[in-house]
């Protein structure tokens, strides 16, 4: 199956149209995908503070970790998974959209940035962990981790303010009689 | 009264400024709501875990409020600021909103309480230690605290979609 094929099954799937034809589900998907966010770069930004001797200083930084790390990997999954069933309502103007795609390359390169971390101060992070801040590789991880992640969430507000025409701020002249009564022809977009 | 204030709002310069560049003003103002509540949700998640036990066990109560209490009343700063422009670029989007109001009781709430924690653990450090931080009620309490904040973020979102609450929305019908 060829990839328009494929973006056309994701948005005909039980699922997606059963979330397209509520007016609510839609909505508080895209709110607890912004609950997951903000926790992941809340946390994720202790981390990298940690790392770059700004804050939390006095404490190891593998204690910072023990008590950090769950949280933000389980936020990650939560925001994984309300952006995949956002994705699927309206999968091929997702897959076409610039910022989209923008959003998915930065998550990967922040993949191979955790990865290369790992690779490298995480490897030696008994030498380090009391310093007040981490090894040359380790700072510049957590500068780069810092860069995309706040690239990846401005990406992810201008998904919205590109894709849909019932996002703010357009729908200031909205008329509510519209959107309790869906036009003949459905355009499958979400509300 | 409310639509006239958001009217008038609406009508200044500061307002128009915003409507203008709106296209890129909006998003950015919005990006960087979100970076700073992302502050305040995991300074609160630090804090709570640590009163409830289940984070920060080699660090004192005053050690944590310390770490994270700045970083708090600081990220609120820059949600208040860019609130407000956002308030001002939109007045009729936010403040005729049924989740605007309801969030802006929350915020008032979560600050309160972040507030007089600070100020009590402060004036009474032992007695935190000692007694507070092991009764139930407390406990109680820094979970409500999470779980407001929680909300602010939901309702933050929901005021693009404030049709969700019916006839509470004061935003116009037609």
């Amino acid at each position: 199956m060829d990839i328009t094929g494929f973006l056309a099954s994701l948005e005909s799937s039980s699922l997606a149209t059963g979330i397209r034809d509520s007016l609510y589900v839609f909505p508080l998907i895209e709110s607890l995908h912004v609950v997951g966010l903000t926790m992941v770069f809340g946390t994720m930004l202790i981390v990298d503070l940690r790392l770059l001797g700004i804050a939390s200083i006095r404490r190891p930084f593998t204690s910072i970790t023990s008590d950090i790390m769950k949280w933000t990997w389980a936020s990650f999954i939560w925001t994984a998974a309300t952006g995949v069933l956002m994705f699927i309502t309206n999968a091929s103007v997702y897959y076409h959209n610039f910022f989209f795609r923008t959003k998915i390359v930065l998550l990967a390169l922040a993949g191979i940035n955790v990865l290369i971390f790992e690779l490298t101060s995480g490897r030696t992070v008994h030498r380090w962990h009391k310093d007040a801040a981490a090894p040359l590789a380790g700072r510049t991880a957590a500068i780069l981790s810092l860069l995309l992640w706040i690239t990846i969430i401005v990406m992810g507000r201008w998904i919205g303010f590109t894709t849909s025409q019932s996002k703010a701020p357009l729908d200031r002249d909205i008329n509510l009689d519209d959107l309790f009564t869906p036009p003949a022809n459905e355009s499958g977009s979400p509300k | 009264m409310m639509q006239q204030f958001a009217e008038w709002l609406s009508q200044t310069s500061l307002s128009v400024l915003i409507q203008t560049h709106n296209a890129w003003v909006i998003p950015t103002i919005q990006s960087i709501h979100i970076v700073a509540i992302s502050v305040v949700l995991a300074s609160v998640l630090m804090i709570d875990l640590r009163v409830l036990g289940w984070a920060g066990h080699d660090q004192t109560l005053r050690e944590t409020a310390n770490r994270f209490g700045p970083w708090l009343s600081r990220a609120l700063l820059v949600l208040l600021v860019t609130g407000v422009l956002m308030v001002v670029g939109e007045p009729a989007r936010e403040l005729l909103s049924f989740s605007f109001c309801l969030k802006m009781f929350l915020v008032g709430v979560g600050t309160l309480i972040a507030a007089i924690f600070q100020i009590t653990l402060k004036s009474n450090e032992h007695h935190w230690e000692q007694t507070l931080v092991k009764r139930r009620i407390v406990k109680s309490l820094a979970i409500l605290t999470l779980l407001i904040w929680v909300s602010v973020v939901i309702l933050g979102r929901l005021i693009a979609y404030d049709y969700v609450w019916g006839s509470w929305s004061l935003k116009p019908t037609a």
